[in-house]
């Protein structure tokens, strides 16, 4: 899938006619991809559950892609949306360390830019991101957070609540 | 590739089924199919405004009217349009015509505001409550539609899509509905009517998401 984008796409149009070798090609190089693209953003050991979780939409999902759109928006916007609920049901992680690179990001620097997480990420105010970071990526508990980044507990909590929501809202937002 | 991963590709490629892609004119059809039962109903069992039916148009019921039509079949795409997911898709182009068809109760108040009296008559509240709750109830019709299409999809902001939905049914309830009020009193049509939406999109964003989380 690495910059092939016509052919994740033709995978994709053979899997929805039920070619089964076709998506078994497709869902390999869809994980793979995951793997990098959530890699940055949840901690590596629940990097997994996250993607198992997403290649479990692409599946129930697979109807909603309409072959005459590119192929790679369409999950990207899936594992968004599986990420931002991910990040609403994990309070605490005990992992800090982030996986270190984005697969794709150099083959399609406009495509990946434009779907990335970080990108997402950034439109959120500094402080609603910087509360999400620590308490929910970072896995450090509000008091920790609170110390680190000098808001307050009620604050952080308040700005990890706006801040999933206006990320809900801006899933399909490049 | 973990164990993990791996089995789960491996179950899923043998769980896989044929499947007929979501297609925007297929979701759209449905909705006006709604959209004409409604208004079928409306005619056929309540009967068309007798100035309608003489063939005369009032501009207060045809700009209303029209305004309604046009809201619901900008919310409908919307709703249609989410309901397939993808970085990069727009929105926001139903405000536009969210933000017209708010005129109606802003024409309608500053209406108010330069009558001396602004006491509504029983009769007239009667009326008024009527075409709330007909339109309302009529818009369910296109409502379940839109659930049902946004239930097979994939929205990811069901909270805005839920809202959609709910402005869409009321804006086509209310437009059915107005087939058959005879009001044309700015008053009525700015502010009842347009309430309609206004509960019916209320109602859309509180009780529609729970049904769409995927």
């Amino acid at each position: 899938m690495r910059g092939d984008e016509p052919a994740s796409a033709r995978l994709m149009v053979m899997a929805q006619a039920g070619d089964k070798q076709a998506y078994a090609a497709l869902l390999g190089e869809c994980q793979r991809w995951l793997r990098a693209y959530l890699g940055r953003k949840v901690a590596p050991a629940q990097l997994d559950d996250l993607v198992q979780e997403t290649l479990l939409s692409v599946h129930r999902k697979l109807a909603t892609w309409d072959s005459s759109r590119p192929f790679l928006p369409w999950l990207a916007a899936i594992a968004r949306y599986r990420w931002v609920d991910h990040l609403r049901r994990i309070y605490r992680a005990d992992e800090a360390a982030l996986a270190d690179e984005l697969a794709g990001a150099d083959e399609e620097p406009a495509i990946a830019a434009r779907i990335s997480l970080e990108r997402l990420f950034a439109q959120l105010p500094s402080a609603q991101a910087e509360a999400i970071e620590l308490v929910k990526i970072e896995g450090l508990s509000v008091s920790e957070a609170s110390q680190a980044s000098g808001q307050s507990e009620s604050l952080i909590k308040v700005n990890i609540h706006r801040g999933l929501k206006k990320l809900t809202a801006m899933i399909e937002k490049a | 590739m973990s164990r993990g991963t791996e089995n789960l590709i491996a179950e899923l490629v043998e769980d896989l089924a044929p499947v007929r892609p979501l297609r925007l004119s297929r979701g759209v059809a449905l909705a006006l199919g709604g959209l004409t039962a409604i208004v079928a109903f409306v005619v056929g069992l309540l009967g068309l405004r007798q100035d309608v039916r003489l063939g005369h148009f009032d501009p207060v019921f045809l700009l209303g009217s029209g305004l309604f039509l046009l809201l619901g079949l900008a919310a409908t795409v919307t709703v249609i349009v989410m309901s397939r997911p993808q970085v990069g898709n727009d929105h926001s182009g139903w405000a536009w015509a969210g933000a017209t068809t708010a005129l109606l109760p802003v024409a309608a108040t500053i209406s108010l505001l330069g009558k001396s009296s602004v006491g509504r008559s029983p009769t007239a509240l009667e009326h008024d409550i009527d075409c709330l709750l007909a339109g309302t109830g009529l818009g369910f019709v296109v409502l379940a539609i839109l659930v049902w299409w946004l239930r097979r999809g994939a929205p990811t902001s069901p909270e805005r899509a839920g809202l959609l939905a709910g402005v869409a049914a009321g804006s086509f309830g209310i437009f059915a509905f107005s087939l058959h009020c005879a009001i044309n009193d700015i008053v009525h049509v700015g502010l009842w009517h347009w309430a309609v939406v206004a509960l019916s999109a209320a109602i859309g964003r509180l009780a529609v998401p729970p049904l769409l989380h995927w």
